[in-house]
């Protein structure tokens, strides 16, 4: 539904040319609600301004629902924008002078969507959805700033857009307003829209389908995000930019039992299997495992071959990213976290194997 | 002017007794440290909220109104051709060109016509100078630029009065200086200014400034040299 493609993003000033996006390739589908995290200065703000025209891509392309969004001049985006997208923002950018139900019919008189009558009353409508309706002949700042959040976010929705981007929506908020908001955003994204959210706020991320972290203007993988969540940003960044990628098709094998392994293989997509195989005993599966887990640890970390077989499962092709041995090594000489986590980890696997080993020989 | 705020550790009071008047054409700065009720004391002037005791009377063109006892939808007509409001943060639609961020909410109150709006901000930007950008995006220019646009707004409906909360407070100082000199040009158009901060070394800027102090005034000053305006 969103896509960005290549998006390069270059930023002049007095201490010369600094490139915040780096050619970003990005796709968000219909009814995810998407969470964009990364440090100050990362580039998630410009990230999403690509997005809602706000900033203006150096080069490459944003596609929203099939339409091109830079092949068309500011006012013709002004009004696609206005029907497709809604956008909220960390200060509300409310109207002062405007009552909160003269800013909710802001975007409908703008593209003049909606009976010129029409308009009051779905305001009102969206301001209850708010429970703001108390408040909606009042100015902003005569109530609560998480009110005029909630306010933003009615305004948002006036023009019924799909797609909803916020930046930073609860970051001038106390934890109970932000709370508030979050479960507008909920309710949202179970009515069918599309939500995607700069935050750096954990316990915001915690609450949305799927996280992009973007690192000094390049997106993370987000399978090594999942597999290696202990590492700092910049370490996740260097494990994307040397991963190999590989598909196997359903049934498939992975890794024969016995053989060296020199890979730490990540599951992007499908289930993988497994498996202890004997040569005269029935083989015994030992685990299944999905996206965002991960085999080969065991082999790397205590050296030696494969204590197991491992093979794509028959209900569907297996997508993996791998790591090869020297840089994995290395990462777990620089994250001690990753390291003990890995460890434990392990030996936990290796018990699994031997009692499955046991069972196995009975048998 | 009395105004009692009721919290959970008991009464507060905000304005213990304030008596003042701004004159028009005059350049009113109150002044105060954060908490001192300064704006408290603009909402008030701008019936954003309510009062416990006294009354505002602003002596217009049609005569005097005191706005506290008007209905709220007298109130907001009244405030709709009277103020001009702008903050600390400019609120400005970050999607919008600057003309469009104008043109809002001129067409919102259907006090221009189509096609007149247009030309209208452009007009309010080039008194602000910046109609060379008029077709920019607020991200593309600087603090001071974008808080001069968020000015050009506020005059949209041509005002007799403009009242700022902390305009400059997000600003460095050149970039301030810029705004003072929009006020300067506004007041030379016979407008009536009151800007609150807490930044008493801007005192020298205005004709006249009170600083306000828990909620009462303990100074009304003219800077020596600077004459009231007719």
């Amino acid at each position: 539904m969103i896509q960005l493609q290549k998006v390069v993003k270059k930023f002049k000033n007095a201490a010369g040319e600094f490139t915040v996006l780096k050619g970003v390739d990005l796709t968000l589908r219909s009814g995810e609600f998407v969470s964009i995290v990364g440090k100050s200065g990362s580039g998630k703000s410009t990230l999403i301004n690509m997005i809602t025209g706000i900033d203006h891509p150096t080069a490459g392309q944003v596609i929203v629902n099939k339409t091109n969004i830079y092949s068309m001049n500011e006012s013709q985006r002004a009004l696609w924008r206005g029907k497709n997208l809604g956008v909220v923002f960390q200060f509300f950018q409310l109207l002062p002078m405007l009552n909160l139900l003269e800013n909710v019919m802001l975007p409908m008189d703008y593209i003049g969507m909606y009976d010129f009558d029409e308009r009051p009353g779905r305001a009102l409508d969206l301001l209850k959805m708010v429970g703001l309706e108390a408040q909606a002949l009042k100015l902003p700042v005569a109530v609560s700033t998480g009110q005029q959040q909630s306010a933003a976010i009615a305004r948002a929705l006036a023009t019924d857009p799909p797609v909803i981007c916020a930046d930073e929506p609860t970051g001038n908020l106390d934890s109970r307003s932000a709370e508030v908001i979050i479960q507008l955003f909920d309710r949202l994204v179970k009515g069918g829209k599309t939500i995607a959210m700069v935050t750096h706020d954990p316990s915001l991320t915690e609450r949305t389908s799927r996280t992009i972290i973007i690192s000094d203007g390049e997106l993370i993988d987000e399978t090594v995000a999942r597999c290696l969540p202990l590492l700092s940003h910049p370490q996740m960044l260097e494990v994307t930019h040397r991963l190999e990628r590989s598909t196997f098709p359903p049934g498939s094998n992975i890794l024969q039992q016995g053989q060296h392994v020199d890979y730490f293989f990540m599951i992007v997509s499908g289930v993988v299997e497994v498996i202890l195989c004997g040569e005269k005993r029935k083989d015994v599966t030992i685990a299944r495992l999905g996206p965002g887990q991960f085999f080969g640890e065991v082999e790397l970390m205590r050296g030696g071959k494969s204590i197991a077989c491992v093979r794509a499962a028959s209900e569907g092709a297996v997508e993996l990213v791998a790591l090869h041995r020297d840089p994995f090594i290395q990462l777990l000489g620089e994250s001690s976290m990753t390291e003990e986590t890995l460890g434990r980890l392990v030996q936990i696997r290796i018990e699994e194997n031997r009692a499955a080993d046991q069972r196995g020989k009975k048998r | 002017m009395y105004k009692v705020y009721e919290t959970i550790a008991g009464d507060f009071p905000a304005l213990r007794g304030i008596n003042a008047d701004v004159q028009r054409g005059e350049f009113l700065g109150v002044i105060g440290k954060s908490g001192a009720g300064k704006s408290t004391l603009l909402n008030m002037v701008t019936g954003v909220d309510h009062l416990t005791s006294g009354e505002v009377i602003v002596h217009g063109d049609n005569g005097a109104v005191s706005i506290h006892k008007l209905s709220e939808n007298d109130l907001a007509l009244w405030r709709g051709r009277n103020l001009g409001v702008v903050y600390q943060s400019f609120q400005l639609l970050p999607m919008l060109t600057l003309v469009e961020n104008i043109m809002l909410p001129m067409d919102l109150c259907g006090l221009y016509q189509r096609g007149g709006s247009h030309e209208r901000a452009l007009e309010l930007l080039r008194l602000v100078e910046l109609e060379e950008h008029a077709f920019k995006l607020p991200n593309y220019i600087s603090g001071g630029q974008q808080q001069r646009v968020a000015i050009a707004r506020a005059l949209a409906n041509d005002p007799p009065i403009l009242v700022a909360d902390e305009p400059t407070g997000s600003l460095d100082s050149v970039t301030a200086d810029h705004v003072f000199q929009v006020f300067e040009q506004l007041l030379e158009m016979g407008k009536t200014i009151i800007m609150v901060t807490h930044d008493n070394s801007l005192a020298p800027r205005f004709s006249r400034h009170l600083i306000i102090q828990d909620g009462e005034i303990i100074s009304d000053l003219q800077p020596v040299g600077k004459k009231k305006k007719k």
